[in-house]
């Protein structure tokens, strides 16, 4: 389980659920006096980005994952903007071909002596901040499922597809562990849908990244969302593992006021590029 | 003592055959093909890996330096100079498609940069033939970074299996050969080199890792996996490469990755 190939002839899918509800407002408690809003579409920018260094060849971006933006607040509808605007799937050469914008912003490298040095690098941008409404986030899982279940039909031997919401997990619209469990429920011949989630808090407590319980975590909301998410399968426990982080057969696909890029890592298109060491 | 070089080589299920990221030399021109003196001999066979930007370009650049560098298998001193020299032909060959890339009006993208930055990555394994003067015995040498393999046989049986002993080992993040070039001392820890004798009617097969993997699990079943390679193409087995890798696709457990075969047959 868990082993299928990610490949063109053979893609899976990726939904995010982008909370943009009025509380994400308010500043994370992590310091920095960023907003909760301001985090979440800079992850979202983020894991894009990151999915689509992932599959960049030559001159182009090949399509193994077909790619689903949703946002909750006011309404649940997609939420990728610029030319992308209220498409549900994408593939994911056309998420690279057409970001709203192309900023440019600076990032630390090594310099060769020890030191480092700035270096400006382009980074694309498919969604703004948004804070306005309530929190639909049954409403939102719901809309996953039915996305999930439309792609299963037509890809039943896929990778089985991830669902990552990014919220402050302050739901409105009532108990979403019944669309959660509707989401964990559906499955490929390799394995059931994974949902993983990414809070964002206004509480101070020190970020955690993929525990295997719920005690560790300071609220509830944090707990509601651990006990929403996937554990996770042992080829990513085991990439987990690898970058220092204790695992167990518990570990769930949950950050709390964490980096979630390692999401896009855990996914194998085959032979992984890195120097010897 | 004589050798007959066959390659095939197949894309990955859903790429074209020009996104093909393996590469291979046969010496010594890098002709593919042919009867060949064994003195005159090396084989490359090199394979870019998936995550990797201008991967298969790496392939072709490591296949080639290596099928004409000095001394490849003999010391990890010769393995790491040729590398260092595909290295530096690299930067001239990346100066070259930046600025061809910009003629075209084809600038590089966003998702282009980070990859360039990081360099391409690939493993390779070198083989080498030496005729023995006056009586003295011929054998064969091996050089390898990664998880591409070279197998030899004799009497129906799998004599030398190299770099890789065991089906479990292998992985997606096999030890890669980075365009960047790297540490001597690390690179060193990494080179594998191995030699064994050689005799008229022994068989190699020199291969990348899908390839590789499919037929350690079948040889340590008891099986005979260099029957079909070793027919492959004759009137015994009139079956076509790609049809045969895609049938093991299907139902032989064969990882659909791109996929190279460097057959020899002494006589």
């Amino acid at each position: 389980m868990y082993s299928a190939e990610i490949s063109r002839a053979n893609p899976t899918c990726f939904v995010f659920l982008l909370d943009q509800s009025g509380s994400m407002q308010d500043q994370i408690g992590s310091g920095g006096g960023q907003r909760k809003c301001d985090v979440v579409a800079d992850a979202l920018n983020h894991l894009l980005f990151e999915l689509g260094i992932k599959c960049a060849k030559e001159e182009g971006v090949r399509d193994y994952f077909y790619v689903s933006v949703i946002g909750y607040g006011t309404n649940v509808a997609p939420a990728l903007t610029g030319a992308l605007a209220g498409r549900e799937l994408v593939p994911l050469s056309e998420i690279a071909a057409s970001p709203a914008r192309l900023e440019t912003r600076t990032k630390k490298i090594p310099d060769g002596a020890g030191g480092l040095v700035n270096q400006e690098v382009k980074f694309p941008v498919w969604v703004d901040p948004v804070a306005n409404g309530g929190t639909p986030m049954s409403g939102a899982l719901s809309r996953a499922q039915s996305i999930v279940s439309s792609w299963l039909i037509d890809h039943p031997g896929c990778f089985p597809p991830v669902v990552l919401n990014l919220t402050d997990g302050e739901s409105t619209d009532g108990d979403p562990s019944f669309p959660a469990e509707g989401i964990r429920q559906l499955a490929s011949s390799d394995g059931a849908a994974l949902l993983f989630n990414l809070h964002v808090s206004s509480d101070a407590s020190p970020a955690i990244s993929f525990p295997d319980n719920e005690a560790v975590l300071a609220n509830q909301f944090a707990r509601d969302l651990f006990n929403l998410s996937s554990t996770l399968p042992d080829g990513m426990r085991t990439y987990t593992q690898q970058q220092g982080i204790p695992v167990s057969d518990g570990t769930r696909g949950f950050v709390f006021n964490a980096d979630a890029t390692s999401i896009i890592q855990f996914l194998d298109i085959g032979t992984r590029a890195s120097d010897l060491r | 003592m004589l050798a007959n070089v066959t390659t095939f080589s197949v894309p990955k299920r859903g790429s074209q055959p020009e996104e093909c990221e393996d590469a291979s030399w046969v010496g010594p021109d890098g002709s593919g093909a042919g009867d060949f003196e064994i003195g005159s001999l090396r084989i490359v066979v090199a394979d870019g890996a998936s995550e990797s930007l201008l991967a298969g370009r790496w392939a072709r650049r490591l296949s080639s330096s290596f099928g004409t560098g000095k001394n490849p298998t003999r010391v990890k001193s010769g393995f790491i100079a040729t590398y260092f020299a595909a290295v530096d032909e690299w930067t001239r060959e990346m100066a070259e498609y930046q600025a061809d890339r910009e003629e075209r009006g084809v600038p590089i993208q966003w998702f282009e940069e980070p990859g360039l930055t990081k360099g391409a990555h690939a493993t390779v394994v070198v083989v080498e033939f030496l005729e023995g003067q006056q009586g003295a015995p011929s054998f064969w040498k091996a050089a390898a970074v990664g998880d591409s393999c070279v197998f030899q046989v004799r009497d129906e049986k799998l004599l030398a299996s190299f770099p890789m002993q065991e089906v479990g080992a292998f992985s997606h993040q096999p030890p890669l050969l980075s365009s960047r070039g790297g540490e001597n001392e690390v690179i060193r820890r990494h080179v594998r080199l191995t030699s064994g004798d050689l005799d008229h009617e022994d068989s190699f097969y020199i291969v990348t890792d899908a390839l590789a993997a499919w037929f350690l699990r079948l040889a340590h079943a008891g099986g005979r996996p260099w029957e079909p390679l070793r027919d492959m193409n004759t009137m015994d087995f009139n079956v076509d490469f790609e049809s045969w890798v895609n049938s093991q696709r299907e139902e032989g457990g064969m990882d659909n990755d791109d996929t190279t075969l460097v057959r020899i047959d002494l006589y």
